[in-house]
């Protein structure tokens, strides 16, 4: 059975000035995918996921969304964008709408759906994740948990056909993250392609089928989670692993 | 905000009752005692020149020069100066007005006065000669002249047009500094005197209509050479000097030079009823006020309007190539214009729309300075608005740009809304620096309200009630709008209330 691949990464290197923090990189994420990405800070993990949708431009390379080299010049980014969703560690909600309002406005002003559309749907995944009473809240009212739920209403209400998570819960009070990597389990199981940077090892372990391992500007190791988890290959890794245990 | 009012003008008034003192007698007595003295005159004119030879020298004599010849009276009155050296015609309008001032049986020579004509407008000036021997001729002038220069009260116009007229070939436009009775002043809210009629009547000749610009005495000979005006007339003496620069008609009067004095008599303190009364009720010159208050308002109005769309633009263009590097060549012009415009005094920039740009066309000044004022603020609120937009966090371009929101889309719905929330108070303030600044609007002769104030301090030779009612004037302005401001932002914050810590 050929899995279709959404996103291609060929050869991707990134660097800051003459700071190289991603070299060589190459990979395919399938659909149905739901990959972890693990590593020590400041491993160009973040860094790598967003360069999956463009707000990092890679230094040379190219990354294929479907068949378009997003990297190219003449790649319409804004329409590539729609369909790959990103929730950031700190939210990016837009403190000048409503919630409805930080909901709709993309469906509606890309022109993917009507008002009353993108309302319906909105207050559909408000009802799902449990917060339509705060449709016409501003964001700054509510807490972090639910801002973050939120923002993945949000990413969701684009009907993106993958999903990147920048660290979605590294900024949450401890009792809030349960709330959020309960709605990114209830999305997996919907499969939903995924693909999360976090620090969530128990998350990743039982939820993602690959593990991505960022060390020294590389994917150092990749496998299922129990082949990274359990059988660590290189020390760099296992060292990673006993220090965060 | 009524309490803040009602204090102030409290205050006012208690200032009022406190004012009023009288200084001595001048120590001026011949031309030989002028050494070592304060001298007053108007900028630009003959007496301005006679002046100069004495400044600087071992004595230390001093020239305070005025733009109106009525400022220069005030400041002798109040003691700023020792003596006024100014046109006979105008000095006794001057001392009949004002007991406490005399004129020294001292005579300078005898001038000339005339008409001036752009140079190489030699048919205009042919025209313009003509008419002014007519009237000669037919005893027209020396009606008008008569009728000025009288012991009494001059009431009503000397010269009244023909019936009739067609007005076929146009306008005809006259500069003049309306201070200088009886030649050209202010009655009644229009500028009458010997030098409005006469060039009423030259107009009448040339089948025009006669249009009248009031600005500063030494804008006038500028004004006729760049096209602003086709005539200069305002008591105007034929010298060496500015028969370099411009033409001069045949003459139509002559004149000559006198000093003025304190003479040492008390002048007429006048009650507080009576100040009033000249400075609001006499002539209706309260509608100086509301004509000047009214301009004041559309001008400031306009160029905030016109200075909020430049500043947008220019914000979002700047923040554009700052974020993505994009739009260069509209950067890099921007940033001119940035550079030029806060580099240089908005009164200069003023002068140069008015006199420079807008030269040879017939334009509304209320239009010059709106705009001019208007690309002057635009600069400041760019600036204000760029610094809000690189100010918001990172994030909300990334949130809004990875749902597939373009640049431009992101700008209008999230950033430019925070931006102008967040830069609320900042903007505020430079629209109160943008209200007070149209008072130099009076450099283009335009009756804004600071030039009102000015009318009717030049009528009156009261200071004190004229700038007090300007200043107050002002202050309301900037209350209501600083009122207004805050409860804009009062409503824009009501989203930013947190529940949660």
């Amino acid at each position: 059975m050929t899995k279709e691949c959404i996103i291609k990464v060929e050869n991707m290197t990134k660097s800051f000035g003459t700071d190289v923090v991603l070299k060589d990189i190459n990979t395919e994420i399938y659909k149905g995918d739901i990959i972890a990405i693990i590593g020590p800070s400041g491993c160009g993990k973040s860094t790598f996921i967003r360069t999956l949708n463009l707000l990092e431009q890679p230094t040379a390379g190219a990354i294929y969304v479907h068949d378009v080299d997003i990297t190219h010049k003449k790649a319409d980014i804004n329409k590539i964008r729609q369909k790959v969703g990103m929730v950031f560690q700190h939210f990016n909600l837009f403190p000048n709408l409503t919630i409805l309002d930080n909901i709709t406005l993309a469906p509606v002003k890309t022109g993917q759906m009507s008002q009353e559309e993108a309302e319906k749907k909105a207050m559909e995944l408000l009802e799902r994740v449990g917060l339509i009473d705060k449709a016409r809240a501003y964001p700054d009212t509510l807490s972090g948990g639910q801002k973050q739920r939120i923002a993945i209403v949000r990413a969701l209400a684009m009907n993106p056909e993958i999903l990147l998570f920048d660290e979605p819960t590294s900024a949450l009070d401890p009792e809030m993250v349960g709330e959020v990597l309960s709605l990114m389990k209830d999305l997996a199981k919907d499969g939903m392609t995924m693909v999360v940077v976090t620090h969530e090892m128990g998350f990743a372990r039982e939820v993602a089928n690959r593990v991505m391992f960022f060390d020294e500007q590389i994917i150092k190791e990749e496998g299922t989670p129990e082949e990274v988890f359990d059988n660590p290959k290189s020390e760099r890794l296992q060292n990673f692993l006993s220090c965060i245990k | 905000m009524k309490k803040k009012l009602g204090l102030i003008i409290t205050l006012l008034v208690l200032t009022l009752v406190g004012c009023g003192s009288n200084v001595g007698a001048s120590d001026v007595h011949s031309v030989d005692d002028l050494e070592g003295k304060k001298i007053g005159v108007q900028i630009g004119t003959v007496g301005d020149t006679y002046a100069s030879d004495y400044e600087g020298d071992e004595a230390g004599t001093v020239v305070e020069r005025y733009s109106k010849g009525n400022d220069a009276i005030s400041s002798l009155k109040n003691g700023k100066v020792d003596c006024v050296i100014i046109d006979e015609q105008p000095a006794k309008e001057f001392i009949k007005r004002n007991s406490d001032l005399s004129i020294l049986d001292e005579e300078f020579t005898l001038e000339e006065y005339a008409i001036v004509i752009a140079k190489g407008n030699d048919s205009l000036e042919e025209d313009v000669n003509k008419a002014l021997a007519e009237l000669i001729a037919d005893g027209t002038l020396d009606m008008i002249i008569d009728h000025y220069i009288t012991d009494g009260e001059v009431e009503g116009l000397a010269y009244t047009s023909p019936e009739g007229l067609d007005y076929a070939n146009g306008e005809l436009v006259m500069a003049t500094n309306a201070a200088f009775p009886p030649y050209e002043y202010y009655a009644n809210n229009s500028i009458v005197g010997i030098d409005a009629e006469m060039a009423r009547a030259i107009a009448d000749k040339l089948n025009k209509k006669l249009v009248i610009e009031d600005m500063e005495f030494d804008s006038i000979i500028t004004a006729v050479q760049g096209g602003k005006a086709d005539l200069g007339v305002a008591g105007m003496t034929i010298t060496e000097d500015r028969l370099k620069n411009i033409n001069f008609s045949d003459p139509y009067t002559t004149s000559k030079q006198v000093i003025i004095v304190r003479n040492g008599e008390s002048g007429a303190v006048a009650s507080i009823k009576d100040s009033i009364y000249q400075c609001f009720i006499e002539d209706n010159r309260y509608q100086y006020l509301v004509q000047g208050l009214w301009n004041t308002i559309l001008i400031s109005l306009i160029a905030v309007l016109i200075g909020v769309v430049i500043g947008f633009f220019v914000a979002v263009v700047r923040a554009t190539h700052d974020k993505t590097g994009n739009l260069k060549l509209l950067n890099a012009l921007c940033h001119v214009y940035l550079t030029i415009i806060r580099g240089t005094p908005a009164m200069i920039q003023l002068l140069i729309i008015y006199y420079v740009i807008f030269a040879s066309t017939n334009i509304s000044k209320v239009a010059v300075a709106a705009l001019a004022f208007g690309i002057n603020s635009g600069a400041y609120v760019a600036e204000i608005l760029r610094g809000g937009i690189m100010s918001l966090d990172q994030g909300q371009f990334e949130g809004a740009r990875s749902l597939g929101l373009t640049h431009g889309q992101t700008m209008r719905y999230i950033i430019l809304p925070q931006t102008f929330k967040n830069t609320l108070p900042a903007l505020a303030n430079e629209f109160i620096v943008l209200i007070k600044e149209t008072a130099i609007s009076g450099y283009i002769g335009l009756q804004d309200l600071t030039m009102a104030g000015n009318i009717i301090r030049s009528n009156t030779y009261q200071a004190f009630l004229p700038l007090i009612t300007v200043a107050v004037v002002y202050l309301i302005i900037v209350m209501f709008l600083s009122a207004g401001v805050q409860k804009l932002e009062k409503n824009l914050k009501k989203n930013e209330r947190h529940v949660y810590d």
